[in-house]
């Protein structure tokens, strides 16, 4: 049984994405949470390093590599600004419905600049009726004259201010039982009748902009129609597993080693009772806890990723990663905090962001309790 | 004009980061280098940055040399991830403890391997021995043009070069022709980051190792006993002052540093 | 003959190559004649000469020769000015072939940094770069102190075989020469003929001057210098606030320039920048790298202010202030406002 190891090509990556992050996202990372601001500018940069479509094949205008590379990015990125990895995160949604299910015309028409960071993407599903019970939506798509008619109004959605392509889902009928189908539709926000709406203003993950959708008389052309009507559910969940769990894990994983490594440097410089903080076996065992969350989320990430990249389901070693990643975040985030004592508890010290982006990400993604529901399913079954 | 070829020497250096590491082997009196990471030396990612900024311009070649011992040579890859068409690593065990005369030695013979060649570009200093001669020697040893200091490029695709190199207080305008070694500064520009897209492609970049003998250059020009500087004693400067604390709230201090800039005669 | 080490017991000559710099010497020029006429006196009866090429430089020369070079080889041509290593490093290597003096100098400036490794190479002789000190054995070998890994190891460094034994020397780092009682001869060269035969392939077309702003560095009284935890360019303004009460020069350490939060590279103190010796140095969130204390090594009192009671600057400093700068600057402002103002002021309290 061999270790998990990256490959050469893989480290080299991690390089190159940590020294970008560190030039130019850590220093403004303080500033975009305090603003909850998202930096276009940042983003722009990304896309020409290839983040925005890491995933996408080189015809279309991606890096053409694969989950695991994708992960370390959001890994890389989520160690300083969780709210930033999580605008790429949710824009790897879009562009990943569209790669997987859609018309070569429509990956022609989206992906290039998807892929490139020109434009960025969403996906909205989630309504005030339907969030963790997502058969709950009420917007709907209607057929009249050729056209599809949306109605509806999403919230919760990441990149709601931000995306120039959307992807929605509404309902488009019924299915054999009776019971509600959707359908998933590309909406691009210039469209009539779409627009953003509330902005909301988060306790985490500020980087990123979050907020409703609001679709009102929204007309869209049969060419919108993403993955074949009836779909949509099934789309979803799948992308929720595949792009949206995966990429939390990371992201949870990123705040983890964020919390270990300030952690250590604050144990070792501190000065109590005429020795580093360090050498108090109390303070020892938690910056353990963190570093055996770190290894444990670590490894439950990526072997996640490399399972379903294998053509695995995958189902509950993604949900157990996503569960354990972010709420690893949570623990090593307060263990952090109070083993920084006061200094902990002052923004010009990071840590709190941490424990605020930690939160956050439970309920991005499929709540931990959801991620139980799904791993005791697939086990009881 | 089908484009220049453009050759970049770069050198691994112990990550700056990490000089705290350095030691100095009691028994030996040697430098204890173990455990400290190379990275691409500074200086030399802005003269990549350029080159690649010409090669975008006119097209052409980018070739990377450097000397340096084989274990450094994925170091390069690095380098290559953020540009340029392959990498000559200059590899021998001769070639230890050459002097910076030994080393553009060697450097030119690496270049002539693979000239012809219209410009060589070099970052002015390198981070470790930080002595700005490479440059103006290897442009001595290849017998062309050669200018330190380059804090401004410009070049004509017939091949006429204007450069402006850092003074004291101010710069100079010089006008030349290819082929030159340029060493440039870090001011002239700003490096790129390293895509996705580079790591990939740079898995696919030859990386050739030349020794001594391909390179043709006799032993007694190159490494310790080619080198005319001698290394002796190494010790650690030590800067110690009394240290003495100033006690007391801040006002207190405040208080302290008036009395001695008042002693010192420098307040009025 | 030339390029090889002499028997034992002949004495070659000390030379330094000075510098024109916009009508005057570079102070550097002075610094290391002195350092030439320190080593000449303490090795015992050994010349020392002065090199300058140039334009117009006559008077320049005379000043060399007043302040105590035996001989001053003058080289003035309009060819020569600007700067250039190619017809630089022609005259100089003829002459030193010429010539075979023992020890040659250079100052580390820009042009310097270039000078002396081109006429190193075509002599294919040693050169130590930006000395920090520099010893003459009386049987005349010169000894190079040298710095590397950002200032944390000092190496000496020889040239055995090969001559001249070649060093540039860091500006700043030694002062100018005292008075002197002798006074040398100045040499007219022939710069066609030195120049004969060189294939001349730059053309300098023009040159800039542009004043730094600010108090320079070299030479001021007090410097008031900041360092990495001063944490962006609202707070930096502090620090320039109290350089101007005190009519002071205002210093970073690499961190800081590298932040963008300084005038610019002319500010820098450190083994790659400047070397400064003020009366008072007043350093504030500066860590204390040896890059930075190598540059105010010889400053008179060095104050530093650091909120980390265990920063290691505090061991090269003579007195230390733990606490944020940010309580101390404005609060220090003040105070020197009021003793300006010829206000009374707490009485100071005695600097032992």
């Amino acid at each position: 049984m061999a270790e998990l190891k990256f490959t050469q090509q893989q480290e080299m990556l991690r390089k190159a994405v940590r020294e970008f992050v560190e030039k130019e996202v850590k220093p403004v990372a303080a500033r975009l949470d305090a603003e909850s601001r998202f930096p276009m500018d940042i983003f722009v940069k990304m896309g020409k390093l290839g983040f925005a479509g890491v995933f996408v094949p080189r015809q279309y205008g991606g890096a053409g590599l694969g989950m695991t590379e994708r992960a370390i990015i959001l890994e890389e990125l989520g160690r300083h600004a969780a709210g930033l990895a999580m605008a790429l995160m949710t824009h790897h949604l879009g562009v990943d419905a569209i790669l997987s299910y859609g018309t070569e015309e429509q990956k022609k028409k989206y992906l290039p600049d998807l892929a490139s960071g020109r434009k960025i993407s969403g996906l909205a599903v989630t309504e005030p009726t339907g969030g963790s019970d997502v058969a709950g939506q009420l917007a709907t798509a209607v057929r009249e004259n050729g056209n599809w008619v949306i109605n509806g109004r999403k919230c919760f959605i990441t990149n709601s201010s931000n995306a120039e392509v959307n992807v929605i889902t509404a309902r488009t009928g019924e299915d054999a039982k009776g019971r509600p189908a959707f359908s998933a539709f590309i909406v691009e926000n210039a469209v009539e009748g779409f627009s953003p709406g509330r902005e909301e203003d988060k306790v985490g993950l500020r980087g990123s902009s979050t907020g409703d959708l609001l679709m009102n008389g929204c007309k869209v052309g049969d060419a919108s129609l993403l993955g074949g009507e009836g779909n949509g559910m099934k789309m979803a969940l799948s992308l929720f597993t595949k792009i949206g769990r995966t990429g939390m894990a990371a992201i949870g994983l990123g705040i983890i080693r964020a919390c270990l490594e300030d952690g250590v440097k604050f144990a070792r410089e501190r000065v109590l009772y005429g020795k580093p903080l360090s050498k108090l076996q109390a303070i020892q065992f938690e910056i353990a806890r963190t570093r055996i969350d770190y290894e444990a989320a670590r490894l439950l990430t990526y072997n996640a990723v490399g399972l379903k990249e294998g053509g695995a389901g995958a189902d509950a070693e993604i949900a157990a990663a996503k569960y354990f990643a972010t709420e690893g975040a949570v623990r090593a985030a307060k263990r952090t905090m109070d083993l920084m004592g006061g200094y902990g508890v002052i923004n010009e010290y990071p840590v709190g962001r941490y424990m605020r982006d930690a939160l956050t990400t439970i309920s991005c993604g499929g709540t931990s309790h959801i991620m139980q529901i799904i791993v005791a399913g697939q086990t009881l079954n | 004009m089908s484009g220049f070829h453009i050759v970049v020497l770069v050198k691994p250096v112990p990550d700056p980061g990490c000089y705290d590491r350095v030691e100095i082997d009691p028994a030996t009196g040697v430098l204890a280098r173990q455990g400290m990471p190379s990275v691409l030396n500074p200086s030399d990612r802005h003269a990549l940055e350029e080159a690649l900024a010409l090669q975008e311009r006119f097209g052409g070649r980018v070739t990377l040399v450097s000397m340096t011992p084989e274990s450094s040579a994925e170091t390069l890859r690095e380098a290559l991830a953020m540009g340029g068409d392959e990498a000559v690593v200059l590899s021998d065990r001769a070639f230890a403890g050459s002097d910076s005369l030994a080393t553009s030695r060697v450097l030119a013979a690496g270049i002539a391997k693979v000239a012809p060649f219209d410009l060589v570009l070099a970052g002015n200093e390198s981070a470790d021995g930080g002595t700005v001669h490479v440059p103006s020697q290897v442009g001595e040893l290849l017998g062309v043009a050669h200018l330190a200091n380059v804090i401004r490029l410009e070049v004509d695709p017939d091949g006429s070069v204007r450069a402006r190199t850092r003074i004291e207080n101010g710069y100079v305008e010089v006008e030349a022709a290819l082929p030159m070694v340029l060493g440039v500064r870090r001011e002239i520009n700003s490096p790129r980051y390293t895509s996705l897209m580079g790591v990939i492609a740079s898995q696919g970049k030859p990386i050739r190792v030349l020794g001594a003998e391909d390179l043709g250059v006799g032993r007694s020009g190159v490494g310790m006993e080619g080198s005319n500087m001698r290394p002796g004693k190494l010790s650690r400067p030590g800067y110690r002052r009394k240290g003495e604390r100033v006690k007391g709230d801040p006002e207190e201090a405040v208080s302290r540093i008036v009395g001695i800039l008042r002693a010192e005669g420098v307040l009025g | 003959m030339t390029g090889v080490a002499k028997a034992a017991g002949r004495k070659g000559a000390i030379w330094i190559v000075a510098e024109q710099a916009g009508g005057k010497l570079a102070p550097v020029s002075l610094e290391i004649l002195g350092q030439a006429l320190r080593m000449a006196r303490e090795a015992g009866e050994c010349e020392v000469a002065a090199v300058l090429v140039g334009k117009d430089a006559g008077g320049l020369a005379s000043v060399l020769a007043a302040c105590g070079a035996d001989k001053v080889f003058l080289a003035d041509d309009p060819q020569l000015s600007p700067y250039q290593n190619d017809t630089h490093g022609a005259v100089l290597t003829r002459l030193i072939a010429r010539e075979d003096p023992e020890v040659v100098l250079f100052g580390a400036t820009a042009c310097g940094e270039e000078l002396a490794p081109t006429v190193a190479a075509r002599l294919d002789t040693g050169l130590g770069a930006h000395c920090t000190d520099l010893d003459l054995s009386a049987g005349g070998l010169l000894m190079m102190g040298v710095l590397g890994f950002g200032g944390r190891v000092h190496t000496e460094m020889f040239c055995p075989a090969r001559r001249p034994q070649m060093a540039s020397v860091k500006p700043g780092m030694f002062q100018p020469p005292p008075r002197a009682e002798r006074k040398g001869a100045v040499v007219r060269e022939d710069a066609a003929a030195l120049l004969e035969g060189e294939r001349i392939r730059l053309r300098a077309v023009k040159v800039v001057w542009k004043e730094p702003e600010g108090v320079p560095l070299e030479g001021a009284e007090v410097v008031v210098a900041g360092g990495f935890g001063i944490g962006g360019k609202e707070p930096w303004a502090l620090l320039e606030d109290l350089a101007r009460e005190l009519s002071g020069a205002v210093g970073c350490t690499r961190p800081a320039l590298d932040e963008g939060w300084t005038s610019g590279e002319h500010t820098m103190i450190g083994t790659s920048g400047k070397t400064v010796r003020p009366k008072v140095y007043l350093g504030f969130g500066i860590s204390g790298s040896p890059h930075h204390t190598v540059g105010i090594k010889d400053a008179g009192v060095i104050v530093s202010v650091n909120s980390d009671p265990r920063a290691p600057v505090f061991e090269s400093s003579d007195y230390c202030v733990v606490s944020d700068f940010r309580k101390i600057v404005p609060a220090l402002i003040r105070e020197i406002r009021k003793v300006k103002g010829g206000g009374v002021g707490e009485p100071a309290p005695s600097v032992a």
